[in-house]
């Protein structure tokens, strides 16, 4: 049996567009660090014995190896470090690459520092460099940007399974104003107010059935992770770990298009799955960390999530392929909102990228650094209120997600 | 003791140098490359901040190599895909090798296809990468073309946004010769001579009032 992985403590800068207070990566992921070393004040800068950096686009950063700018100011001289890029499942491939650092024992004490500065560009060109992770041969040309991409997948698939427009702006109500309670998240820095269904309804189209308030929003921001062995968290943080029980990742085509009939998958899960419609890399990745975390009925033995809501309609979607719901539940599922904070599955309760917000590096690790706060009791000193804690909560899903479901992640964490 | 070898006969090449004889340009007016140039900076009041703009051009070389057929194709208002002549599988978007495993990375044989294509799926885009946003509202569709077995993204034309139906029959339409570039945006998407729109519905409905305000916008734009 491999050695438990442990997170032991994180922390973002604010997630933002334009001026954060935060420009600088290297005194942002300085920033980050300082956070979590007065959480916990057992941990020190010497202690790590390697250190990964997830960041998705240099075109966003006007910098090649930009990570060696950052390892440099932290004073790491001489740590082994190298950066993970896996589209917007940056952040999940860094946290799986770090597990599998502790886990074969050769390393201890593993950071990850992850960002994006997406505000370094025009919007409408951050949303052409974003769909350069599209096939641009094939697809670029045509109008192709990530939302649209999306649309027409969620569109089918909304058909097929009676889910409304109405459902999936609940969705986006729900994590917008959760994040109204989250001081870092872009949601509360810049909007800061509380919205209705019918807002998201009467929101600009962006791509049909998704609104302007369906779509996370662009952003500047980094954070910063801890991953250790079980025998450091136990000296330097014992009272406030969690340990990483299961972990999957897994692959889909880059082209949402080459999924019908892709003898792979027809394979693993019969003829026609996924479509264009199913994630099939969310689904092979969670019965992979549900297997290792021994979860036999995800829905019951799951409490709460952190999931990559990138648009209200690709959260709809990840419940299904978590195994929430199947196609005749899934509408009720969102209607009877069992995944509010009063439900018996809240998602998000951090805001998800939906409401904090998604720069794309250091989304994945945002989305961890939430459940971890949730399970170690620390959202009354994180958050503004208690409104967005989960009760008691002991297990939780953290869900990172790529391209058009190109490469996802999910890792099961539970409160130690 | 050294040895001296000499070497009598030349590398052979991996492979021919294509020579290519056919050469067309078609750069937008004022685009050059001029590299990386810092063009300007800007400095808050109480001089406490600064940001830099940084101006960066680079013209790539796409090679499409084993790809080409495809894009040659598109010039000559052809639709090429590929099959694999183990398991018969095809293609568009073409892949040079089998995706089924048990056909071992076979190498695919090049066919044309019929320039007809079904709907699969469809959005109708009211915002877009700045390249586009001029086109808008644009409905785009993912479309089986020919026999093959994925679907290809391109834009649908020749209707209203709200009329857009899934599997409805398509036609490939290419631009005049004259315009082409050897991309996907050669050629588009128009419903069949033989297809009739549904009437009006509450979906139809609502496509339409989402859109009304794009039009609109699209107008204010330079
Ligand atoms: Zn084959």
């Amino acid at each position: 049996m491999s050695r438990k992985v442990c997170i032991i403590g994180g922390a973002t800068t604010p997630f933002d567009y334009g001026p954060t207070g935060f420009e600088s990566i290297e005194g942002g992921a300085a920033e980050c660090i300082r956070e979590t070393q007065q959480d916990v004040p057992e941990f020190s800068l010497r202690d790590l014995d390697l250190m990964i950096y997830s960041h998705f686009s240099v075109h966003f950063g006007h910098q090649l190896a930009p990570e060696w700018i950052i390892h440099d100011h932290l004073g790491l001289v001489g740590l082994p470090h190298y950066r993970v890029e896996n589209g917007g499942n940056t952040g999940g491939s860094a946290l799986y690459a770090a597990a599998l650092a502790i886990m074969s024992g050769q390393h201890n004490v593993v950071g990850i520092t992850g960002w994006e500065t997406m505000d370094s560009v025009s919007q409408s060109q951050g949303s052409e460099f974003i769909a350069m992770a599209s096939d641009i041969r094939y697809e670029l040309m045509v109008g192709g940007i990530y939302p649209i991409y999306y649309a027409a997948m969620a569109n089918k698939w909304m058909k097929e399974n009676k889910v409304t427009e109405e459902d999936v702006a609940t969705i986006s109500v729900k994590n917008k104003n959760n994040a109204m309670d989250n001081p870092k998240a872009q949601w509360y820095r810049n909007e800061h107010r509380y919205i209705t269904v019918d807002d998201v309804m009467n929101s600009r189209l962006i791509s049909y059935p998704i609104k302007k308030y369906d779509c996370s929003l662009m952003s500047r921001g980094v954070a910063f992770l801890l991953v250790c062995s079980e025998e450091y968290a136990k000296k330097v943080n014992p009272d406030h770990y969690v340990t990483v029980d299961g972990m999957g990742l897994s692959s889909c085509t880059i082209r949402a298009g080459d999924r019908l009939n892709n003898p792979g998958w027809s394979k693993r899960y019969g003829p026609g799955y996924p479509g264009m419609t199913e994630f099939a890399a969310c689904r092979c990745s969670a019965e992979q960390a549900y297997k290792m975390a021994g979860i036999n009925d995800p829905l019951k033995d799951i409490d709460f999530g952190e999931i990559h809501d990138a648009f209200s309609t690709s959260e709809a979607q990840i419940y299904k392929a978590l195994g929430l719901a199947d196609e005749h539940t899934i509408a009720k599922f969102i209607r009877d909102e069992r995944t509010s904070l009063q439900g018996d599955i809240p998602m998000n309760p951090g805001g998800g990228l939906l409401g904090y917000g998604h720069p794309v590096g250091a989304t994945g690790l945002m989305s961890t650094i939430e459940c971890y706060y949730q399970l170690a009791g620390m959202i009354p000193q994180k958050h503004l209120s208690r409104k967005t804690e989960v009760s008691d909560p002991e297990c939780g899903i953290v869900n990172s997600h790529a391209g058009t479901g190109t490469s996802i992640s999910n890792f099961i964490l539970r409160r130690h | 003791m050294v040895e001296t070898v000499v070497v009598k006969n030349k590398k052979e090449k991996f492979a021919d140098i294509p020579v290519f004889s056919e050469k067309k340009e078609y750069r937008p007016y004022g685009v050059q490359e001029t590299g990386l140039a810092f063009v300007g900076h800007e400095i808050s009041e109480d001089r406490s901040s600064m940001n830099q703009f940084l101006h960066y051009d680079q013209l790539y070389t796409i090679r499409h190599g084993w790809n080409s057929k495809f894009f040659i194709g598109l010039l000559d208002g052809k639709i090429m895909g590929t099959r694999c002549p183990k398991c018969g599988d095809s293609w568009v978007p073409v892949r040079t090798h089998c995706w089924n495993l048990n056909c071992n990375l076979q190498k695919t044989e090049w066919m044309e296809m019929p320039l007809t294509a079904k709907v699969h799926t469809w959005t109708v885009a009211g915002w877009s990468g700045r390249s586009s946003l001029k086109r808008l509202p644009i409905i785009l569709v993912y479309a089986n073309i020919g026999t093959s077995k994925v679907a290809m993204a391109n834009e649908l034309h020749g209707l209203d946004p709200w009329d857009v139906e899934f599997g409805m029959p398509l036609k490939i339409v290419f631009k005049p010769k004259e315009q082409r570039i050897g991309a996907v945006n050669d050629f588009h998407f128009e419903p069949a001579d033989s297809w009739e729109p549904l009437p009006m519905n509450p979906e139809k409905e609502r496509i339409k009032k989402l859109v009304e305000p794009v039009y609109e916008w699209v107008k204010t734009l330079k």
